[in-house]
């Protein structure tokens, strides 16, 4: 009796094994996934990054609307749990940058905050931002108008890593508010 | 550095054998060489060290990433070659977590080897796909497949080529060096039609022209704590890894551009 052919597909083998031998092509990252689109390309490099007319005031915009900040939230004290203040600061994000499925990660790549429910946008980011030595933010375009943004931040927890879908790579001083408030999230109450 | 895991599906298909006797033939070759048992039933450390239930290793450095390597890593006679062993942690277990929860310390383990100064780095990971195996493949820059020639195993294969599939989308750059023959018995039919199958079904340049036979002096060496070639009877078994060594070599060197691997 023969001891292999019954037991597989020798054309299968042949094809799974040739493809092992090819350098893997940017589009069977979006095959893969159908979160990922046929557009995937991949980090986007800062200097292909157009950063975007930054909006009139629009440092003054994200102080105004930051929610926690005591100063323009007086009569709300600053919520005491730390998810508390992330589901607060997740409002903030959404509300001022279209962010949608935010999570974040702490040092270790573990999921500590997710709406996102969607574990492939995690492994990105462990792979892309935690476990990378590259300071600074991170953005890979996953499909048209879609965008992930990952911003390692160095928090009074450690490093955590906030990941977020957007529309657009986010210009830099966005970034910078975004982590200055994320900063402030972590901090103890 | 370059970092290789060396990975099958099936256990007991002579992986931790591949691993310490091709990182000796490195470690011979000149090459600062690191062999590290990833693998949880620390196969690696009770084969080469007397120690090993007392040593911290890999699984340790997983479960507190502050261990300096110099706890971490064990010299031998041999000066250019080292070994980290499973370690103690408790908990350990290769299919603990899910993919991905180790991928940093991991990672982080990498890089701390690789500031260590060595040239290659071979990582003899638990059988099967799945939990800090992954996280391994996933952070290589290549594999080695040791492939046992037996019916069981040819059939396994798929499954292999499967996984390896998927992690290189997490991992792109993996080089697959290629699949390893081992256990062969040229006296036992099923072995080589097996052998010859596994020939026929994948790609010539997937194959290492060296094949590992089922050798009595295998588990003599590991009996005594020494690489095969460290035995008397052993030279013939040590020629057969110095020549996948320098297949491995010769495919690095095409693969990753490297020129480590064409100085020595």
């Amino acid at each position: 009796m023969d001891p292999i052919n019954p037991w597989l597909d020798p054309l299968e083998v042949r094809h799974l094994a040739e493809q092992l031998l090819r350098p893997v092509p940017p589009a069977r990252l979006a095959a893969a996934d159908p979160g990922f689109a046929e557009s995937f390309v991949g980090f986007t490099s800062p200097s292909e990054v157009a950063p975007g007319p930054i909006p009139t005031g629009a440092h003054q915009a994200l102080r105004v609307s930051e929610p926690i900040s005591a100063e323009t939230t007086p009569s709300a004290p600053s919520p005491s749990r730390f998810l508390d203040r992330i589901e607060i600061f997740r409002d903030w994000l959404a509300k001022n940058f279209k962010a949608t499925d935010i999570f974040i990660l702490n040092s270790e790549g573990k999921v500590i905050f997710d709406e996102s429910g969607r574990e492939r946008l995690h492994l990105l980011a462990r792979n892309f931002a935690t476990a990378s030595c590259r300071r600074g933010d991170v953005r890979v375009k996953i499909g048209p108008g879609a965008v992930l943004e990952l911003i390692p931040c160095d928090s009074h927890q450690g490093r955590i890593v906030l990941g977020t879908l957007v529309s657009e790579a986010l210009p830099p001083s966005h970034v910078l508010a975004i982590t200055e408030v994320l900063i402030q999230t972590a901090l103890p109450a | 550095m370059i970092n290789i895991a060396i990975s099958s599906q099936k256990g007991g298909v002579g992986k931790t054998t591949l691993s310490i006797n091709l990182a000796h033939a490195f470690a011979r070759a000149g090459l600062r060489t690191l062999l590290v048992d990833a693998d949880p039933q620390g196969s690696v450390g009770l084969s080469l060290t007397r120690q090993s239930r007392l040593l911290s290793g890999f699984y340790d450095f997983l479960a507190d990433p502050g261990i300096p390597m110099e706890r971490l890593i064990v010299p031998t006679r041999l000066t250019t070659f080292s070994l980290v062993a499973a370690g103690q942690a408790s908990d350990y277990d290769a299919g603990k977590g899910s993919s991905g929860s180790n991928l940093a310390r991991v990672r982080a383990f990498i890089r701390n080897a690789a500031a260590c100064r060595y040239d290659i780095c071979l990582i003899d990971t638990a059988a099967g796909l799945f939990g800090v195996t992954n996280d391994i493949i996933s952070s290589a820059d290549a594999i080695i497949i040791p492939q046992q020639a037996e019916p069981l195993g040819v059939r396994s294969l798929p499954k292999l080529l499967e996984g390896l599939n998927r992690l290189r989308i997490i991992n792109p750059r993996l080089t697959v060096l290629g699949v390893c023959l081992t256990m062969i018995q040229r006296d036992l039919a099923e072995s080589a039609e097996a052998a010859s199958a596994l020939r026929l079904l994948l790609p010539e340049e997937m194959l290492f022209r060296t094949a590992i036979p089922r050798e009595d002096v295998y588990i003599r060496a590991s009996a005594k704590g020494l690489p095969v070639g460290a035995l008397e009877e052993g030279k013939g078994a040590e020629s057969l890894f110095d020549s996948l060594r320098a297949e491995v070599q010769a495919r690095l060197a095409r693969s990753l551009s490297t020129s480590t691997f064409h100085a020595h």
